[in-house]
């Protein structure tokens, strides 16, 4: 029952290497059989990652002159995790260092959910320079009809390592084990979203939003990070809800697979901007 | 109130049910505070001398005052040498009990404040309660306790049901602890109105909060008393003292754990000294468990006195405290429902933490919580 924070933080690595493994069947091997990417593009998944964690390495290394085994391992990673096939890796590592260090200096003063803000941050830096897509070259190039099984095991328009819900749902499965894990926030995340979905799929029959690999993933590690999330029960659930309204309401009016994150990003802010007039009071 | 949790124990840590007997100690070490009349030194000392809440365990000469560690706070004690004459300068007569007047009598004239403090409170008794129930997972002593002395233990109980009028009293204990519900089972008959119940082994169980729960009692109607409680009581009603007590020494520096029987007042140091003087230097020692008890310092001795049931000798093992990760296990674990994390940052104390200790195991940064909420000393 008992863990230690460096256990559970290994644990968080070892639950999305699998994620990333997929990514680079998904987003490398089988764009490389087409003959779409080069060699050394297989790997892009892993390099964003790796990327990411060197980046966290020497930003250790410059405040503290040592590594720091702590969250911001598994911050990095899911951030390398939710960036788009398309994201330039130059562009994505100069981005990530700038906001990087920004963020985890001003980490003191103000604690804001560095992972959803990072992450939009270099996405819309990329967006600025590329095309506004999460297609792969693959989905680019021809036409996907994708069935109720190609979404479960990944095969769907995502993240670069984000898109396979059954692993998402094996991950929850296990994390249910975790007495520290904060199961209901994904639970009512998912639901809040399932019920509007269902209801706009009644009124106007489309049913486009029912199944969003991304608002899955997202529910079960960036919304539930301990740091950016409320610890007493009742506030989980409400954060849940709150998370699940908003992540449809910009899926219908933005984008379905950043809807999540912007969900959190926005929620975490309100949560922050509330305690901050709570002490103040 | 939350379902409570089983905290499993290290499997290489048994107990053999053999009680080693240190009867015979150096030096006995009596508290200055638990003295209502003025000793000096070379004074002397019988056994069985009452002090203010405190028996003189053997008979000897004052030789020195000193300070050491009692109840969690050093104090100055008077040390008695003994002499091994167990001198006794006047044997205590039985005393006959008829009315429950006479029983908080004689409880308040022999100084057994908690009982008297639980049979005064309790205005009408319903439900007359005695748990054997070891609480943390290394501590055996209600379980000996039961396990040896049934017969007075079922006595006494027979005999303070009967001065309180009630027509049952109930022997809890847990379901794990076979050979004393072999023991109690063989002769309980002879007692009809005893009823023995069996609770499963979890922790705080045994507090009085939970178990008047488990058992659908009304806690402010029902008196709950300890076997060790009730051995008190038999020991004054028959004319016997106290002067020993049980305690369990284990953990995961011990090669073999010791159930042991040692006179009140023998200082920790002289116990290693005779029975664990093989252990080095690189161990750090808990009193009274690991959830609720409290580490002593290198090289501090304590007194054992009636309130020690267990000795944790382990192994140095320095846990590396990082910063809080928000998670609330604290409050998600807590029994009472105490917003743990909360308390901790404004360093609150909270009158409803039970102390039990849940909040530090469970923290997985290693924060010390339990002191700050329950207000005992860091």
């Amino acid at each position: 029952m008992k863990k230690t924070t460096n256990k559970l933080i290994i644990e968080n690595i070892c639950l999305l290497f699998p994620f990333i493994l997929y990514g680079i069947y998904k987003n490398g091997f089988l764009l490389y059989q087409k003959n779409l990417i080069s060699v050394l593009e297989i790997l892009k998944p892993l390099y964003l990652v790796l990327i990411s964690v060197a980046i966290k390495i020497i930003v250790d290394l410059i405040k503290d002159k040592k590594i720091n085994f702590d969250y911001n391992f598994v911050y990095v990673i899911l951030i390398g995790m939710m960036m788009p096939c398309n994201i330039n890796l130059i562009l994505y590592t100069i981005t990530f260092f700038v906001f990087y260090i920004l963020f985890h200096f001003l980490e003191k003063y103000i604690k804001i959910n560095k992972v959803c803000l990072i992450g939009l941050i270099i996405i819309f830096c990329n967006f600025l320079l590329n095309d506004f897509t999460y297609m792969s070259l693959l989905e680019k190039n021809y036409e996907f009809n994708f069935s109720f099984t190609d979404y479960l095991f990944g095969r769907n328009i995502g993240s670069i390592s984000t898109s396979s819900i059954i692993l998402s749902i094996i991950s929850y499965i296990y994390l249910l084990g975790n007495f520290y894990y904060k199961k209901d926030i994904p639970f009512m995340i998912n639901i809040t979203y399932v019920i509007l979905a269902f209801i706009y799929l009644f009124i106007y029959n489309d049913g486009t939003y029912l199944l969003n690999s991304e608002l899955i993933f997202g529910s079960i590690f960036v919304a539930t990070l301990s740091e950016y999330s409320p610890y007493s029960n009742k506030f989980q659930i409400l954060y849940g809800i709150f998370i699940g309204i908003i992540a449809f309401i910009v899926s219908l009016l933005f984008d379905k697979i950043l809807a999540i994150y912007i969900a959190i990003f926005i929620t975490s802010t309100i949560m922050l901007i509330l305690s901050l007039i709570k002490t103040k009071k | 109130m939350k379902n409570l949790i089983k905290i499993k124990d290290h499997e290489s840590i048994k107990f053999v049910n053999e009680i080693n007997y240190f009867r015979a100690p150096e030096k006995i070490y009596v508290p200055t505070k638990c003295l209502k009349e003025t000793f000096k030194i070379n004074d002397y000392v019988f056994k069985n001398t009452i002090f203010d809440n405190y028996v003189s365990s053997v008979s000897g000469k004052i030789i020195n005052v000193d300070e050491i560690l009692y109840n969690n706070s050093k104090s100055e004690v008077l040390v008695v040498e003994n002499d091994y004459k167990e001198n006794i300068n006047n044997k205590n007569k039985k005393v006959k009990i008829k009315s429950k007047e006479d029983l908080i009598e004689v409880i308040k004239k022999y100084n057994l404040e908690n009982i008297y403090k639980k049979i005064t409170e309790i205005k009408d008794i319903s439900h007359f309660v005695v748990k054997s129930i070891d609480e943390e997972v290394y501590s055996i002593k209600q379980l000996i306790l039961l396990q040896n002395y049934y017969h007075e233990i079922l006595e006494t109980i027979n005999l303070i049901q009967s001065v309180l009028k009630l027509k049952q009293s109930l022997l809890v204990t847990k379901n794990t602890n076979f050979n004393s519900i072999k023991n109690v089972k063989s002769i309980i008959g002879t007692y009809p109105n005893i009823m023995i119940r069996l609770v499963e082994d979890k922790y705080l169980i045994g507090e009085d909060v939970f178990l008047c729960k488990h058992l659908n009692y009304n806690l402010q109607k029902t008196l709950i008393l300890t076997v060790e409680e009730i051995l008190e009581i038999h020991n004054i009603i028959f004319g016997h003292s106290m002067v020993e007590t049980i305690i369990t020494v284990s953990g995961n520096k011990i090669k073999s754990p010791l159930i042991m029987s040692v006179r009140i007042g023998t200082s920790l140091k002289e116990i290693m000294s005779k029975y664990l003087s093989d252990l080095g230097t690189d161990y750090d020692i808990f009193i009274n468990g690991l959830l609720k008890g409290y580490r002593i310092k290198d090289g501090e001795d304590i007194l054992i006195s009636k309130e020690i049931h267990s000795i944790v000798i382990n192994k140095i093992e320095r846990k590396s405290i990082t910063n809080c990760i928000n998670c609330g296990a604290c409050k998600k674990i807590c029994p009472v429902n105490i917003n743990v994390k909360l308390c901790y940052e404004k360093k609150l104390k909270h009158k409803k933490c039970l102390g039990c200790g849940l909040c530090n195991y469970i923290c997985p940064a290693n924060l010390k919580l339990k002191e700050i909420v329950s207000g005992d000393k860091l």
